[in-house]
């Protein structure tokens, strides 16, 4: 019969008007971003020791750390990521032993100016050398377990700056 | 509310006479307001037709559409004109700037010379003219040579082959057009809409008449170049058709004058086979020009849901189509009409 078709058609794009819709409205509204999320890079750095696995494995050569020695520790003092470069391919998520360095779900990375677009997680100034050993064991008395070495972890933590506060 | 407008009128006339003007000024004065109401009417419709256009797309698609600018993205089409109007007119170097120019005032003058003969509703007729549906496609009609002017004078290969199409369809699908109303006509026996509307007050034609309802809203379609019939203005081969080379206001006039084109087909679909501003099941509760109203966009909603349906056809489809099945039909339609109004008139009925 003529015009069937024609009618079919009409039928179906009358239902689809009043299927429910699909657009998430995006600033208000956001869609579950999933757990395995290669999102924007946290460091933890007090769990950091500077081996530099991180950077030996990058293919793109996007990491640069600098790091001091503190006492018999390594110490990180800046941790530099040319996220312009980086594929996301968490190769140096992997080869982390600490299990410091992580994705977070954060994907929004845009920057209005470029020499603002590398991903500093870590900038501080090393603690002095040992003689302050000491003072900041004392300091760490009620953990009673702990070593020397991690109160010493721990005293840098408190005079590192934010982790994330470069961007 | 049923007499809302025409008190209105009314009153204004009403206090024309009490302010010493009588006679012509009084209606020249009365008939500028009627035809600037209008103009208000059409713009406004257009604009409100643009932004349903969208959001009737996007429901069809799974989307949402404009929400954005104002409450539900009310104001998306009056922040889009904002912008055409800040627009630069870009004139070609080759192009006859005079009838370049011309062409994009003009398109807005067929839909407003023909509006200023549509009833409403009850009594809600600028200019109550006795032929008036004849006026309505000879005036329609017009649109094809602003367009060939469009078209022509842009010195653009697209616009011209653009505006080459407009003629042979429009040309094509006049024909089939006119003929599925003359079933109409010869019913009535009158051209005036009012009339029309009148004789509906039993039936509505598109219960008489439906293969001519067919006929008329399919080469209506056809006539403002709307989906399925918009090889016109095809992007994928002729980028816009004739408004090629149009930027800024200029494009935006064509763009209103096509919704003014489907608020006109489908106000005269209303009007002569909807039974115009008559209220079905006698629901007189409600306004006639409320009538009117849904009626027409419900006719709009229509031409808005085939253009969000169906894909665009060929030229040779399109002129096949209007030659060999539309025009026939509404021949073969008008030769049963006559048929029938001839046995009606010998049973004396």
């Amino acid at each position: 019969m003529f015009g069937k078709g024609l009618l079919k058609g009409l039928q179906i794009t009358m239902k689809e008007f009043w299927t429910p819709k699909f657009t998430v409205q995006y600033p208000e509204q956001q869609h579950p971003v999933p757990e395995r999320f290669h999102g924007k890079f946290e460091l933890d750095p007090d769990g950091c020791i500077a081996c530099g696995l991180c950077v030996n494995a990058c293919p793109n050569k996007v990491i640069s750390l600098n790091k001091e020695k503190v006492g018999k520790k390594q110490y990180l003092t800046e941790y530099r990521m040319d996220i312009q470069y980086c594929l996301f391919c968490g190769l140096c998520v992997e080869s982390c032993n600490k299990d410091a360095l992580k994705f977070s779900k954060v994907f929004g990375m845009c920057q209005y100016h470029y020499d603002r677009i590398p991903l500093i997680l870590v900038k501080r100034e090393a603690p002095p050398q040992p003689v302050e050993e000491e003072e900041s064991a004392g300091k760490a008395e009620p953990k009673a377990g702990a070593g020397a070495a991690k109160a010493k972890k721990e005293a840098a933590a408190g005079k590192a700056p934010d982790k994330e506060g470069q961007n | 509310m049923e007499n809302l407008f025409v008190g209105v009128a009314e009153g204004l006339r009403n206090s024309l006479t009490g302010a010493g003007l009588t006679g012509v000024w009084n209606d020249a004065v009365m008939m500028l307001v009627k035809l600037v109401g209008i103009l208000l009417f059409i713009l406004l419709n257009a604009l409100w037709i643009v932004y349903m256009e969208r959001k009737v797309c996007a429901y069809m698609q799974a989307r949402i559409g404009p929400n954005r600018v104002g409450p539900k993205g009310l104001l998306q089409s009056v922040a889009d004109i904002g912008k055409l109007i800040s627009k630069e007119l870009h004139i070609p170097k080759d192009a006859d700037k005079v009838v370049y120019m011309l062409a994009a005032v003009l398109i807005f003058v067929p839909p407003l010379m023909v509006f200023a003969v549509v009833p409403f509703g009850q009594n809600m007729v600028a200019i109550d003219m006795n032929i008036g549906l004849f006026y309505v496609f000879a005036i329609g009609s017009l649109t094809s040579v602003v367009l060939w002017m469009s078209g022509w004078s842009s010195s653009n290969k697209y616009s011209l082959v653009g505006s080459m199409r407009v003629v042979a369809q429009m040309v094509s699908y006049e024909l089939p057009l006119v003929l599925s109303l003359l079933g109409v006509v010869m019913i009535t026996g009158t051209l005036s809409l009012t009339k029309i509307i009148e004789a509906q007050q039993n039936m509505w034609f598109i219960f008489v008449q439906p293969i001519a309802f067919l006929i008329f809203f399919t080469a209506a379609v056809a006539e403002c170049n709307r989906t399925p019939f918009c090889l016109v203005e095809g992007e994928s081969e002729i980028i816009a058709g004739p408004y090629t080379e149009y930027s800024g206001m200029a494009f935006a006039m064509f763009f209103l004058a096509e919704y003014a084109n489907v608020m006109l087909i489908s106000a005269m679909a209303t009007i002569v086979f909807l039974g115009g501003w008559l209220a079905p099941f006698g629901w007189t509760f409600i306004p006639s020009w409320v009538w009117f109203f849904l009626k027409m966009y419900a006719m709009i909603f229509i031409v808005m849901q085939l253009r969000w349906t169906y894909p665009r056809i060929r030229v040779d489809q399109l002129m096949g189509f209007g030659w060999k099945v539309l025009v026939p039909l509404s021949l073969a339609n008008i030769f049963i009409t006559g048929i029938g109004v001839y046995i009606y008139r010998a049973i004396g009925w």
